[in-house]
């Protein structure tokens, strides 16, 4: 077996959907921007790259036909960097890095540029067209299944009290906010420029002025006597990630920085109405495939689709508070769906370098009912 | 000369709702105040009155996007701007210094050709002078808005001797045809023409309340039986703010002679002092005459005893049997009950009063009428009310009554006459005039005096408007649809068709169409004679299937609600010429149905056609659904531009009078070579999009926003949207569309839900949501 190594991460800014400051900007130029930089950054040669894989949860309008070979353009790669754009809702971009891993492992190539974008500013959640199959509708409507439902569901499951997810995110809320104040998020960020307007740098969808009062007194937004509110969801946010996956061989020869290697990948799939528990099996499955038990785990970036959701996993995944999402999670920072795997991948391995640490494990539910996950070990240099 | 560019000094109330109605006719406006005191934002009082219109009702702005036309800024660093405005106008704090002193700036910084105004409402035109040269009276003069400046039509104007008459012109021009204000000329006495006569029945009818020991409810129910908006005068007085009429009453005491019968009675009773004092000052403090009970979740209304002071639930009062016929208003005005002596009290004090001004306020009778009609919404002026009641009548009553006859009505001629076809008035002398219209204003009214109906029944007329072009009217109560106006509607389309070139579809009532007329359905439902209901609607689609395929064009010249089927009758219009208050919906979710005159399908295939609309099968049908799920009605024509119910081409008009000419203008320039449109074909996904429709609905419902029985209308809704049975690939026809139209429809009229939504709205006028 190859060593598969992260060799670089870089993000743009996550802002709110509609009113946030990259609303204006299409998908496309959003990521190629990203992945402009990254390569720059990385030090990778560009004509090296065997091919841009991008995860995009609604790849349509603006994100449609095949987005990332569009992006190579954009990016002004070399022609010969083929594009593929793939999805699989939320985990895509950790899909695309599972991809990478996979072709590398066959000799398919040395060095792939894996990303994700959301606009869900410009191509709104279930995209333009949304034409369920009416057979399977009537007969299994949960494939269809609204994601705060959900969650709701998971709450009640796992008896989750409104107060108990309140405090999950306002804790999120401030661990994002202090890792802004002391700039461990600006590293990551690629500053976007946008047509006659100022570049963006920095996220925008936090609320560090949120209260637990201020929590307790909005609506439930998806069921009328349920407890999900808009502060206890993941907000809509238009983003852009990437990370750069390439064999370690060939991060050695070339002098790249190598932030970790990937251990250990799975996916897994569960009900759709509990489509937040996937993380559980799919994290199970990985631990198995590394050999490793969730106590060797120094680093957990798990996706905070909705507080629920992250509660209930972590009623079934023994996981410490001063490991999980220490630098924030997605109730706070944003959650573009297509980007959000390469996130949380990227960030985990960047996590393992800055805090001298082993293991990391980079996990999140996915619509529809699945789960993603991804096990790093760090490169560190001896 | 045009304006372009407009200043307004003084964001208060008046000034700011002034500067956002021109923002309203797409002109750029600078919003002026001064610096606050407290330091901080130097443009914060601007800004904020910005702000408050864009949140409160009755929106100041026709359109959201308009406020970006107005500019905030301080008086302190943006005068100079003002060099660039052809219009500066003044509606600062009345205290003639500040306005002096105001004006000595401006004379320094605008061109010699921008006009200033007041918009002062007490102080006359002589103080403001006063002391200023000759150069500043060639371009000065009073602007007097009304509240609020987008919703009241009245302007009145003022002018010195020096004037410029080009300014003059300019400023009557533009808020003629820009704003769709009526401009009256009035003499500089104290408050013009509407506030003097509208101050002294307003003051009347409180005082004669009083002492006739009634109640508010009462008196504003006698009120508007004579065509005084619903408000009669206690729920206007709630409106205008209490706490405004001791200055109004206090301005007037100090600028009128002392036999004029307004200052004789223009003393603050002690009941509104001390409402004042307590803070019930009206709707924008803590409610006056009537109020909402403080603390209650339910919207109690409560009303106040003028004679204790105290509130109490209030009641609604009702008068049987009178309307405001001219016999039933004489017998009512005759009857020696206490409502009946309190309504003479207050009409003939009131009518005497306007008849004694007529030449100290204005040139004529009909600048008064004009002006009351306007600036207070009567449905008649004081001289068309006294031709109303009959003018013999009315001399005879007063003689009786020992009141002294005003020198206008000695005569006992008509005040109006109809001669060579044509209406005039009559001067103090007894001479008749005609009554002038302006260029590019025609009325129906007019019309209707000169002519008889080329067509009529108890619904609707058909009237000949000259040049080849027809003019079909509603005249039914709230001009609801009916059997009646399809018929005439129908008889009208063949009528055209062999005599005339086009059709424009006006009235001039305050509302286009109210919809379908519900009262035709609830019988038939309960009698469960699906047939008749079934005709119902069948005529209705067929009758404007044959309107929107007629060989001639037709134009819609609403103005007012136009919901329902009175929306549905715009949308299958060649062309729409509206005015610019113009609220349009279908709304049929809220009585349990869906549109089933061909609604659905014609606001489909605008969002299908819409470039604006994202590519697919799905956002065309979802859009529609939303607009007609969600019953949106447009707060103005710009609005309705944007829901679709209007296309881009459609025109509006901002001065009402002026939109039968202009809808007349459209018709005849569509009928040279005019082709009816071509029959439209839908490609529908059927049941795929009826799923993700479904979705949606479930969803509303879950989280609480949609109930079970607006899930039962939505799902019928989603089923005609999506086609049905169909499937991309198949080609559906317009009659198809009606058909899932009547299906649904007929469906929906058969459920309970759907019964219990009509009854609600038939009882209590407000929509029901089980």
């Amino acid at each position: 077996m190859k060593n598969i190594v992260i060799a670089g991460y870089a993000r743009s800014p996550f802002t709110p959907a509609y009113k946030g400051a990259l609303a204006t900007v299409r998908a496309d130029e959003l990521t190629a921007q990203v992945v402009k930089a990254l390569v720059n950054e990385s030090g990778i040669n560009p004509n090296d790259i065997e091919d841009l894989i991008l995860g995009c949860a609604f790849p349509e309008g603006e994100q449609g036909l095949n987005i990332a070979r569009l992006v190579v353009y954009l990016a002004e790669l070399p022609v010969s960097v083929a594009g593929l754009t793939i999805n699989r809702f939320c985990g895509s971009s950790m899909q695309a890095i599972h991809i990478a891993a996979g072709a590398i492992q066959m000799n398919a190539g040395d060095a792939f540029i894996c990303a994700g974008v959301e606009s869900m500013s410009r191509v709104p959640m279930g995209g333009f067209n949304i034409l369920p199959h009416p057979e399977l509708y009537k007969k299994y409507p949960q494939a269809y299944i609204g994601m705060g439902e959900t969650a709701e569901n998971l709450a009640l499951k796992y008896h989750i009290s409104r107060a108990e997810q309140e405090a999950f995110a306002l804790l999120s809320q401030k661990k994002t906010y202090a890792a802004q104040q002391q700039g461990l998020l600006s590293n990551e960020i690629i500053p976007i420029n946008r047509p006659n307007a100022e570049s963006v740098q920095i996220d925008g969808c936090l609320r560090p002025e949120s209260t637990a009062q201020g929590m307790s007194e909005l609506q439930p937004s998806f069921l009328k006597y349920g407890s999900i509110t808009a502060a206890t969801s993941s907000p809509l946010t238009d983003g852009a990630a990437a990370v750069l996956v390439c064999s370690e061989d060939y991060a050695d020869k070339h002098r790249l920085n190598k932030l970790a290697r990937i251990r250990s990948i799975a996916v897994s799939a569960c009900l759709p109405e509990i489509m937040g528990i996937g993380p559980v099996s799919a994290t199970h499955k990985a631990l198995a495939r590394a050999n490793l038990s969730l106590s060797d785990i120094d680093i957990v970036e798990l996706n905070e689709a909705f507080a629920a959701q992250s509660l209930s996993v972590l009623k079934e995944l023994n996981i410490s508070p001063e490991k999980l999402n220490i630098d924030g999670g997605a109730i706070a920072l944003g959650h573009p769906l297509g980007a959000s795997g390469a996130r949380i991948t990227g960030k985990a391995a960047s996590l393992l370098q800055r805090e001298n640490k082993q293991f990391a494990l980079a996990t999140m539910c996915i619509g529809g009912g699945q789960g993603i996950a991804t096990i790093l070990e760090a490169c560190h240099e001896h | 000369m045009n304006i372009e560019k407009v200043a307004v000094i003084g964001a208060g109330v008046m000034g700011s709702g002034i500067a956002a109605h021109i923002a309203n006719a797409g002109i750029s406006v600078y919003l002026l105040d001064i610096v606050p005191k407290e330091g901080g934002n130097r443009n914060a009082i601007a800004e904020g009155a910005i702000s408050k219109m864009l949140k409160n009702t009755p929106y100041a702005f026709m359109h959201p996007k308009n406020a970006r036309l107005v500019t905030p800024g301080n008086i302190e660093d943006d005068l100079e701007k003002l060099s660039q405005v052809d219009w500066v106008i003044e509606a600062v704090i009345e205290n003639p210094s500040i306005k002096q002193s105001l004006y000595q700036k401006l004379s320094r910084v605008c061109r010699p050709d921008t006009l200033i105004s007041s918009n002062t409402s007490t102080l006359p035109l002589s103080v403001l002078t006063e002391h200023q040269d000759a150069l500043f009276k060639r371009r000065f003069m009073i602007t007097h808005f009304f509240n609020p400046p987008r919703y009241m039509r009245l302007l009145e104007l003022v002018s010195p001797t020096e004037l410029d008459p080009n300014l003059l012109q300019m400023v009557k021009s533009f808020a003629d045809l820009s704003l769709g204000k009526g401009c009256i000329l009035c003499k500089d006495t104290p408050g013009f023409i509407a506030n003097r006569i509208g101050t002294y029945w307003l003051q009347t009818a409180v005082l004669e309340a009083i002492s006739h020991k009634l109640s508010i409810e009462q008196c504003d129910a006698v009120m508007s039986l004579f065509g005084v908006p619903k408000t009669g005068v206690f729920g206007l007085l709630d409106l205008i703010g209490l706490d405004l009429m001791p200055h109004i009453l206090n301005n007037f005491k100090q600028t009128l002679k002392p036999d004029d019968p307004l200052y004789a009675i223009a003393d603050i009773p002690p009941l509104l002092q001390s409402m004042i004092e307590q803070g019930n000052t009206g709707r924008k403090g803590n409610g006056g005459f009537y109020r909402l009970q403080p603390g209650s979740k339910h919207k109690l209304k409560e009303s106040i005893n003028l004679q204790l002071g105290e509130y109490s639930l209030s009641n609604r009062f009702q008068i049987k049997g009178a309307s405001f016929k001219t016999k039933d208003l004489q017998a009512f005005l005759d009857d020696e009950g206490v409502l009946n002596r309190y309504a003479w009290r207050v009409w003939s004090k009131t009518l005497c009063y306007a008849a004694e001004l007529v030449n100290e306020i204005a040139d004529d009778i009909t600048a008064i009428d004009s002006a009351m009609k306007l600036g207070y919404n009567w449905r008649l002026g004081p001289f068309e009310l006294i031709g109303h009641l009959g003018i013999d009548w009315l001399t005879h009553k007063l003689e009786k009554e020992q009141l002294a006859l005003p020198e206008i009505l000695f005569s006992r001629q008509d005040l109006y006459i109809i001669q060579d076809n044509t209406l005039h008035y009559k001067d103090k002398s007894n001479r008749y005039h005609p009554v002038q219209r302006p260029e590019g204003v025609l009325l129906l009214s007019d019309i209707k005096l000169q002519s008889r109906p080329i067509l009529e029944n108890a619904a609707a007329s058909l009237w000949d408007i000259g040049d080849g072009i027809v003019c079909f009217e509603f005249h039914s109560k709230m001009n609801t649809q009916s059997i009646d106006s399809m018929a005439l509607l129908e008889a009208s389309i063949k009528k055209v068709s062999a005599d005339y070139l086009g059709m424009v579809i006006h009235n001039e009532a305050d509302h286009f169409s109210a919809g379908a007329n519900l009262t035709l359905l609830t019988p038939a439902i309960l009698a469960q004679d699906w047939e008749t209901l079934k005709s119902i609607v069948q005529l209705g689609q067929n009758t404007l299937r044959t309107l929107k395929y007629a060989p001639f064009p037709v134009v819609a010249a609403p103005t007012g609600l136009a919901l329902g089927g009175g929306c549905e009758i715009l949308l299958h219009c060649d062309a729409i010429q509206a005015h610019a208050e113009l609220y349009t919906g279908l709304v049929e979710v809220s009585v349990g149905l869906i549109p089933g005159w061909g609604g659905c399908k014609e606001l489909l295939r605008r969002w299908q056609s819409n470039p604006r609309c994202p590519k697919g099968p799905l956002p065309a049908i979802a859009q529609t659904f939303e607009t007609i799920g969600l019953a949106k009605v447009s707060q103005s024509a710009q609005e309705a531009k944007e829901l679709l119910f209007l296309a881009k081409t459609d025109g509006i008009t901002m001065n009402k009078d002026r939109l039968l000419e202009a809808a007349k203008t459209r018709t005849l320039a569509l009928s040279h070579d005019y082709q009816p449109p071509e029959q439209a074909i839908y490609n529908l996904p059927g049941q795929s999009a009826f799923s993700a429709l479904d979705i949606a609905i479930n969803n509303l419902y879950l989280s609480g926003k949609a109930t079970v029985y607006d899930v039962e209308i939505t799902k019928q809704l989603a089923k005609v949207l999506s086609g049905g049975d169909t499937d991309i690939t198949e080609a559906l026809s317009e009659q198809d569309m009606l058909d899932l139209e009547l299906e649904a429809f007929l469906y929906l009229l058969q459920q309970p839900g759907t019964l219990a939504r009509l009854e609600h709205m038939l009882t209590t006028g407000k929509p029901l949501r089980n």
